[in-house]
């Protein structure tokens, strides 16, 4: 038994570590310019499968997005995006 | 061996945390995010900017809880309490700084409503579902709205025509028998013109009796409720304008159901009520610059109530005809005036109308929104009262961005309706008493203060607030003078409330918002000479409301309790009931789960199950001088579940 607890929770921690977790950061056309935009990119994102955090700014004008590359893509967010009227496109950010 | 399979399970358990954490961080660090704002969750209350004490319970707010109607819309909030009126006929009543919700201002989209005759179940007339803010102001508010509020004023706003496009229903059950549907439609024609349709129907079908005392815990209810809503916007003219209809059977009492042996001369309750209203509101642009602009605003409403209540019967055709004109303008960045009329009239017979015409003007400094201070003067001749005088002033400072501070003072007045607001009454065996009532009057004075203070990376909200008011004039509802019957009497002596509540919210981790309030209530009345606690009345209410969303806002769970005080009670007839009743918790929760198109959502009130176990006196006797159903000080029905759905078709969001 305690051998079976030992192994599924090991399987658990493998599981985890094998996530592939990516961020993307898209811009959007036609900007946001309110936090009613912003609600509404986030209310696009959030229920597509593989999300983990979105984070959008009107301000700065782009959703930083984490997701899991084995659940979604980045193609599928600009899909999802545009079913609500926005044209996404993937910035590379600069390293620090 | 048990503690190194501890120790590889602890190991286990802090390997996949680490590593978890590690993705997010490494994934993070790879670009420039410090311009990126950190999206926390919306707030659910808002504070109102400007000198006046108000916040804004926000539609998240509203959705943390079933929110059926007005009168639940307040379970989250510290400020409003909610009682029911008594034991029989759902009538609800809120009560703001310990005192009525008579003086509590009602406002739909800022014009005045909810008076006179429609007072009694006014807060069931307002679907939860089609409210996109309550605005809660306390004390004195502007002199703009007119004369009326002396505790404060609630503003319900609906959902906006040119809201977004689409059509949302709600579905919803409760385990008290209760079925409700609302629909809200928005069309937007062209891009300035659009329009709205909100749709409200109710079956409370049930026939509880959990106590046994033969009559209906709740009243069974039918209710339609219609509204169309306009809404055009050009740049130098905006018009808002709709047109309301409302039918409601509400039936109560003893019932076949409910009554053992026989059913001949059961107590029945029977109250139709039909309202018939419209509004519009016309604002010209004169100058965007200075935000100038001049506004006619109207409201017309036709309420009719028939209501019997054992063998009495009441009857009401209360007309209401209501206009503004305002001027407002911004003279410079520091000075605002604002100058206006209004008149409105109340019929209700020949005997019993008023006509109230009245001006105001009202001035603001605005330093920075560092310093704000704003003073207001109204006269208004009323055909029933004569001519009176409305002073409020408020004043706001704000020395820094951890502390502001608010005063207010003013006056307010209220005619009395005495049985049209309260013909509930007449449930009561004892022989209603009327006396030819004066205008109520009264100063309200008080002090508020917010502080924000930053604690572990976050801030901590701390609000504090002090408010009395004192009656020169009153109408009170007097049941101790002479036990036998109940006085609607003018006040001969003292009266006045003063509360002291102090609240704080705190984001305890990412999602999670905690709130805690207590308030102290001290309403003191003169009755027969002597001056009394109000009964009826908590002394003290405690509040403790957890909410926490997940990351990603699919789930969302809530969690209230409310600790209401005890308090007097009335003095009885023959030692009926006790002279107080005691201290009670109503503990409420819900857990919602967000899709695409469609939320649904499932909780509970009253999960303690606390409830007043006899609250109509004498109900085995319903026609003897003796029967008394409204002594209600708690819940009147046991624990409740219900489950909803809201589904968001054609778009909406």
């Amino acid at each position: 038994m305690k051998k079976i607890l030992l192994f599924t929770l090991l399987l658990a921690a493998t599981s985890a570590i094998a996530k592939d977790i990516k961020t993307a950061v898209l811009t959007l056309q036609p900007q946001m310019h309110c936090a009613g935009c912003e609600n509404k990119v986030k209310n696009n994102l959030r229920f597509v499968k593989g999300i983990k955090t979105i984070e959008a700014s009107a301000a700065k004008q782009c959703v930083v997005v984490t997701y899991d590359a084995e659940k979604t893509s980045v193609q599928k967010l600009i899909q999802s995006l545009k079913k609500d009227g926005y044209t996404a496109k993937e910035v590379k950010a600069d390293k620090k | 061996m048990k503690m190194r399979t501890l120790a590889i399970i602890l190991c286990a358990v802090l390997m996949i945390q680490t590593r978890l954490s590690a993705q997010q961080v490494d994934s993070l660090s790879l670009y420039d995010l410090n311009a990126v704002s950190v999206k926390k969750r919306g707030i659910g209350t808002t504070r109102v900017a400007g000198a006046e004490n108000a916040t804004r319970i926000n539609r998240e707010e509203l959705f943390r809880a079933a929110c059926c109607n007005l009168g639940e819309s307040f379970t989250t909030n510290p400020s409003v309490d909610v009682n029911y009126s008594d034991a029989a006929t759902g009538a609800k009543q809120i009560r703001l700084l310990g005192l009525s919700g008579r003086y509590v201002q009602m406002l739909a989209e800022n014009l005045p409503d909810f008076r006179g005759a429609a007072a009694p179940y006014a807060l069931d007339y307002v679907p939860g579902p089609w409210l996109q803010s309550i605005q809660v102001s306390k004390g004195a508010a502007s002199v703009k709205n007119g004369y009326e509020s002396i505790t404060g004023q609630i503003d319900v706003e609906y959902l906006k025509p040119d809201g977004d496009e689409g059509l949302e229903l709600n579905l919803y059950g409760n385990t008290l028998s209760r079925v409700e549907t609302n629909a809200v439609g928005n069309l937007h024609i062209n891009q300035k013109l659009s329009t709205e349709l909100l749709a409200h129907w109710q079956d409370d079908y049930g026939h509880h009796d959990i106590n046994r005392d033969g009559f209906l815990d709740q009243p069974n209810v039918r209710q339609l409720h219609l509204q169309n809503r306009w809404k055009l916007r050009t740049d130098r003219y905006i018009f808002h304008g709709g047109v309301s209809l409302l039918d409601e059977q509400r039936d109560g009492g003893q019932t076949s159901h409910t009554v053992r042996g026989s059913h001949s001369n059961l107590y029945k309750i029977g109250i139709e009520t039909a309202r018939y209203e419209a509004y519009m509101k016309h604002a010209f642009i004169l100058d965007p610059d200075h935000g100038t602009n001049i506004a006619l605003m109207g409201t017309g409403s036709l309420h009719e109530v028939d209501a019997a209540y054992g063998n009495k019967a009441y009857t009401a055709r209360e007309r209401n005809g209501y206009a503004q004109l305002m001027l407002e303008s911004n003279l410079t960045d520091l000075h605002n005036l604002s100058a206006g009329l209004s008149l409105n009239h109340d019929y209700f017979t020949r005997d019993e109308k008023e006509t109230v015409g009245g001006a105001y003007a009202q001035y603001t400094y605005n330093l920075r929104n560092k310093v704000v201070a704003m003073a207001g003067l109204r006269a208004d001749h009323s055909s029933m009262h004569g001519t009176f005088v409305t002073p409020r002033l408020h004043l706001k400072l704000v020395p820094n961005q951890t502390l502001s501070l608010r005063l207010s003072a003013g006056k307010g007045y209220r005619t009395v309706h005495a049985l049209a607001e309260n013909h509930y009454l007449l449930m009561s065996g004892r022989q209603l008493q009327i006396e030819p009532l004066h205008q109520e009057s009264a100063w309200n004075y008080g002090l508020s203060t917010s502080v924000y203070v930053p604690l572990f990376g976050k801030t901590l909200r701390i609000n504090a607030e002090y408010y009395h008011t004192r009656f020169s004039h009153q109408a009170i509802i007097d049941y101790d003078s002479d036990p036998t019957l109940i006085s609607i009497a003018n006040l001969h002596g003292r009266s006045y409330s003063n509360t002291l509540q102090v609240d704080a919210t705190y984001p305890v981790v990412r999602g999670l918002d905690l709130t805690a309030a207590w308030r102290l209530n001290e309403v003191m009345t003169t009755y027969g000479g002597r001056l009394m606690r109000q009964p009826l009345t908590s002394r003290y209410k405690g509040l403790v409301s957890i909410s926490y969303k997940t990351p990603l806002e699919l789930w969302q769970f809530d969690l209230t309790m409310q600790l209401n005080g005890g308090g007097r009670m009335p003095t009885p007839i023959n030692n009926e009931w006790s002279s107080s009743f005691h201290a009670y918790e109503q503990l409420s929760a819900q857990i919602t789960r967000w899709f695409r198109h469609f939320s649904v959502y499932i909780g509970g009130e009253n999960l303690t199950a606390v409830r007043q176990r006899h609250p109509i006196i004498n109900a085995s006797d319903p026609w003897s001088p003796a029967f008394e159903p409204t002594m209600v000080w708690g819940p009147t029905h046991g624990a409740m579940a219900y489950a909803g759905v809201r589904v968001n078709l054609w778009n909406k969001h």
